[in-house]
């Protein structure tokens, strides 16, 4: 049974809803950019012609760490993707809880650096690293502001516990779950190196950074694990925040409006902001960011 | 009395010799260790001066290990203790760095000064409980089943001393300053037998049985250990995203590592606990394995400098892979062991009830990012990355490529435990093995089926398999890495070593004047309190200048003082 939610929900249904939020996610941006934008099923196409493409390998690389790293990725995206939906709507502690959630959601990251690193090429070392620190700078308020709805469950760090303390009233309703909300979508902006976190891609200045090796195969994993990362991490904000997709009834829209929604305000925050240096982000991140999970953590804590 | 005291050891073995299961479980992890050990050293030793002494304190560090964890009361334990500090010295003094001698004596001293304090926690405690029974008493007080209550200052100066002496041992801070050197200037097989594995198994087991057989914990206490404990973990590990020397980085993950199980001891129920000591096992495990997989890359690039190395995965893919699955799992990558273990000490944080657990809980979390971040840095540095020319020299040499068959023995047996106690993790019965230690049942709140958890990540693997079959990985073709148009070949100064990566954190407003002031060692208690022991020097050295008028005045200082008593 595990292997039919791992292939259906966990690797396929997954798949297609990233591949649309990355249509949706590039549509909005032509459109803020007076563009008409991509058809709908561009994101797919642009998967099977990569696969179409050669795969080069640069001379001297590790090849095998060259071409494993993708793959590792994608099974960390594909594990906790299965992890969320089952816990959702199958059955109630299933393989793991709060932390093994927020570890699983590390291995993308992983696997990009090491990806990286065994290219042998100095640019993308340069990607690696700044992928590494990005990651360093954002996961102190993002375990902070992912903690707010662990207090406000009463302690519990198992998802569904967290999905039903929130029957009654979603966590982003609360002052402490709003503050928390904010401070997680910079995080996700961040995880999902979109600007202005772009900085391990920097095409202008890296030219595509731990990715520039990539291609044919390896790159379409790559980008297959981006675009899956696209719909994982808003699902989790919504099961962290808004209680989990909800499919009864008037639900339906709220649950769709909330998913929008968030990829609405990821996007807009691309389209409308420069890249930033490294050290910029680390201090946006270990500062005003932390500041504010630290609020919302107090408040949280105090119950409000 | 010593002679009787033995004879007393040899008719009685049950009075001066007990086990328990924590203490078995212990005992076997060290043989496995030593096993492994002796056998790494065949290769990596052979050739050098008076290598069968080496191996001669080798097994008395074995036998004395076991003499610690069986020893039934305090002055056997003593006794036990003392020899490993002595023996840590002797076999310390094998490596053939420059700073050797200066790292033997600065263990010495650390351990030997902590072994004072222990003596005198063994007094304290024999005050508190068996004042009246004189001498005798000293010498048969049973380690076990005391619950002294921790309330009076006589108890809470005995608990710190003996917590001194565990944590000294198991380098936590603030006496971890000894590990780090170590392992930067002692043979590869002694840093990985010693400070990575034996010695955090008898510091920490240390710490547990005094915890919680001789002492009554209290909140307040807890909550110093968990503040220690989450204090080591993040220090020390931003001290080793910034270390140039491959063992030296190791060495602070040694110290930063023994905080997640203070961590764990510190927060008092089952669970912690038993995620703590658990982390012992585990980091015993990974650890040491990194140490010997560096050691046999620092043996074969010639250097332990990471701008000089770099590319050794094309040299020794083997060592690369075990340092791999080693790193991650030191890193608390699921599903190896190194998650287990600590996501046990996060349950046991979260559930401990102390007022300030959030703060625990991000630190322990933010360090095992950090301890990512910087093994990454390591492998980039070393095995990954371009070479460096010292490398590609080696890499040109096609008989370097094999490794000998005792460096690949040990490396294969860790790195597979690794991954092997990571993915049976819920099969383990805790509750069994701690006991006595645990007062209670573990019953986890959290969820963590690592074996369902493997088989989803293979089953990932596979699809990400499907889909380059779905390709055309058969077309690969090799060319030279794209760097905006250059020659990688042609301009060696393009090499990025890694060295640097973390120059950004380093150079972070405060983190700037912290990291100025560590690397003067302010936070390094050996050189602050000999720099204070160098300033009475000074002082005397003033009073005996040789100079007879100077000697002339203490003289009537001294008989005007005495006149002045004496009437």
């Amino acid at each position: 049974m595990t292997f039919v939610y791992l292939l259906v929900f966990g690797f396929a249904a997954t798949a297609v809803l990233g591949l649309i939020t990355s249509w949706i996610d590039r549509k909005v941006t032509a459109r803020v950019q007076y563009r008409v934008g991509p058809p709908f099923l561009q994101p797919f196409i642009d998967i099977v012609k990569l696969l179409g493409k050669e795969t080069v390998i640069p001379e001297g690389a590790s090849k095998v760490t060259f071409l494993i790293a993708p793959v590792i990725g994608i099974s960390g995206v594909i594990a906790v993707a299965t992890l969320f939906w089952v816990n959702q709507f199958f059955s109630e502690g299933f393989v793991g809880d709060w932390i093994v959630a927020i570890y699983l959601l590390a291995i993308p990251s992983l696997s990009i650096i090491l990806g990286g690193f065994a290219s042998r090429n100095p640019l993308a070392s340069l990607g690696s690293s700044r992928e590494m620190k990005l990651v360093i700078a954002y996961e102190l308020p993002f375990i902070l502001a992912a903690l707010v709805p662990v207090i406000a469950a009463g302690g519990s760090i198992r998802l569904s516990d967290i999905i039903n303390a929130q029957a009654g009233g979603v966590f982003a309703g609360n002052i402490s779950g709003i503050l928390a909300l904010i401070v997680a979508i910079m995080c996700v902006q961040a995880k999902l190196a979109l600007v202005p976190f772009d900085i391990p891609e920097a095409e202008t200045e890296i030219v595509g950074g731990a990715l520039l090796e990539y291609s044919g195969p390896g790159l379409a994993i790559f980008r297959l694990m981006k675009n899956m990362l696209f719909f994982t991490l808003p699902f989790f904000l919504i099961i962290l925040f808004f209680g989990g997709l909800r499919l009864n009834g008037i639900n339906i829209l709220w649950t769709i409006l909330e998913y929008v929604g968030i990829v609405a305000i990821i996007t807009v925050i691309r389209n409308t902001n420069p890249r930033v240096r490294i050290d910029q982000a680390v201090r946006f991140f270990w500062g005003p960011m932390t500041l504010l999970a630290v609020a919302a953590v107090v408040l949280a804590l105090k119950g409000l | 009395m010593s002679f009787n005291l033995i004879i007393d050891a040899l008719k009685n073995p049950n009075g001066f010799f007990a086990s328990n299961p924590l203490s078995l479980l212990c005992a076997a992890f060290a043989t496995l260790f030593f096993v492994l050990i002796v056998v790494y050293s065949l290769k990596h030793m052979k050739g050098r001066k008076g290598v069968w002494r080496y191996y001669i304190y080798t097994i008395a560090t074995y036998v004395s290990s076991l003499g610690v964890l069986f020893a039934a009361n305090f002055l056997i334990l003593l006794i036990f203790w003392g020899l490993l500090g002595l023996l840590l010295y002797l076999l310390i003094a094998f490596g053939r760095k420059e700073g050797t001698p200066a790292t033997a004596r600065k263990a010495l001293i650390i351990v030997g000064a902590t072994d004072v304090l222990l003596l005198f926690g063994i007094v304290l405690v024999w005050k508190i409980t068996a004042g009246s029974s004189g001498l005798q008493g000293l010498f048969h007080m049973p380690i076990t089943g005391m619950g002294i209550p921790l309330s009076g200052t006589a108890s809470i100066i005995a608990y710190l001393c003996f917590a001194s002496a565990a944590f000294a041992k198991a380098g936590a801070m603030p006496f971890h300053t000894w590990v780090p050197d170590t392992a930067e200037n002692a043979p590869t097989p002694v840093t990985a037998f010693l400070p990575a594995s034996l010695d955090k198994l008898l510091g920490i087991y240390l710490l547990a049985r005094v915890t919680l057989d001789v002492f009554q914990m209290t909140p307040t206490m807890n909550t110093i250990l968990m503040a220690i404990g989450s204090i080591t973990i993040v220090a020390a590990v931003m001290m080793a995203l910034i270390q140039h020397d491959l063992k030296r980085l190791l060495g602070y993950h040694a110290v930063s590592q023994v905080g997640y199980m203070v961590l764990g001891i510190g927060t008092g129920n089952p669970i912690g606990i038993a995620g703590g000591l658990f982390h012992m096992f585990n980091h015993s495990i990974y650890k040491s394995c990194l140490f010997l997989a560096g050691g046999a890359a620092e043996r074969k690039a010639g250097t332990g400098n990471l701008a000089q190395m770099g590319g050794l995965v094309k040299a020794i893919p083997l060592v690369f892979v075990t340092f791999l699955i080693a790193s991650l799992a030191i890193s608390g990558v699921p599903p190896m062991n190194g998650f287990a273990s600590k996501w046990l000490i996060y349950q046991g944080v979260i559930t401990s009830g102390d007022s300030l657990w959030v703060l625990w809980l991000i630190a322990a979390m933010l360090g095992s990012a950090l301890t990512l971040a910087s093994f990454m840095k390591l492998i980039h540095a070393v095995f990954l990355g371009q070479p460096s020319e010292g490398v590609k020299k080696i890499l040109a040499d096609k008989k370097g490529k094999r490794t000998a068959l005792s460096t690949a023995i040990p490396l294969v047996v860790l790195s597979t435990l690794c991954v092997g106690i990571g993915v049976f993790a819920w099969k383990i019965p805790f509750g069994q093995l701690f006991r006595p230690e645990l007062s209670g049942p573990v019953d986890s709140p959290g969820i963590w089926q690592s074996g369902t958890a493997t088989l989803m990540l293979i089953a990932g693997l596979v699809i990400g398999y499907l889909i380059y079959l779905a390709g055309t990985l058969k077309k690969a073709r090799v060319v030279a890495p794209f760097v905006g148009g250059e020659t990688l070949e042609d301009n060696p100064d393009m090499r990025v070593s890694g060295v640097n990566f973390y120059m950004t954190i380093k150079e972070l407003g405060l983190l700037k004047g912290i990291y100025r002031w560590a690397e003067k060692k302010l936070f390094d208690l050996y050189v602050v309190a000999g720099k204070i022991f160098a300033g009475f020097g000074i002082l005397f050295s003033f009073m005996h200048n040789g100079i007879l008028s100077r000697y002339f005045l203490w003289f009537i200082v001294g008989l005007v003082v005495l006149c002045i008593v004496l009437i």
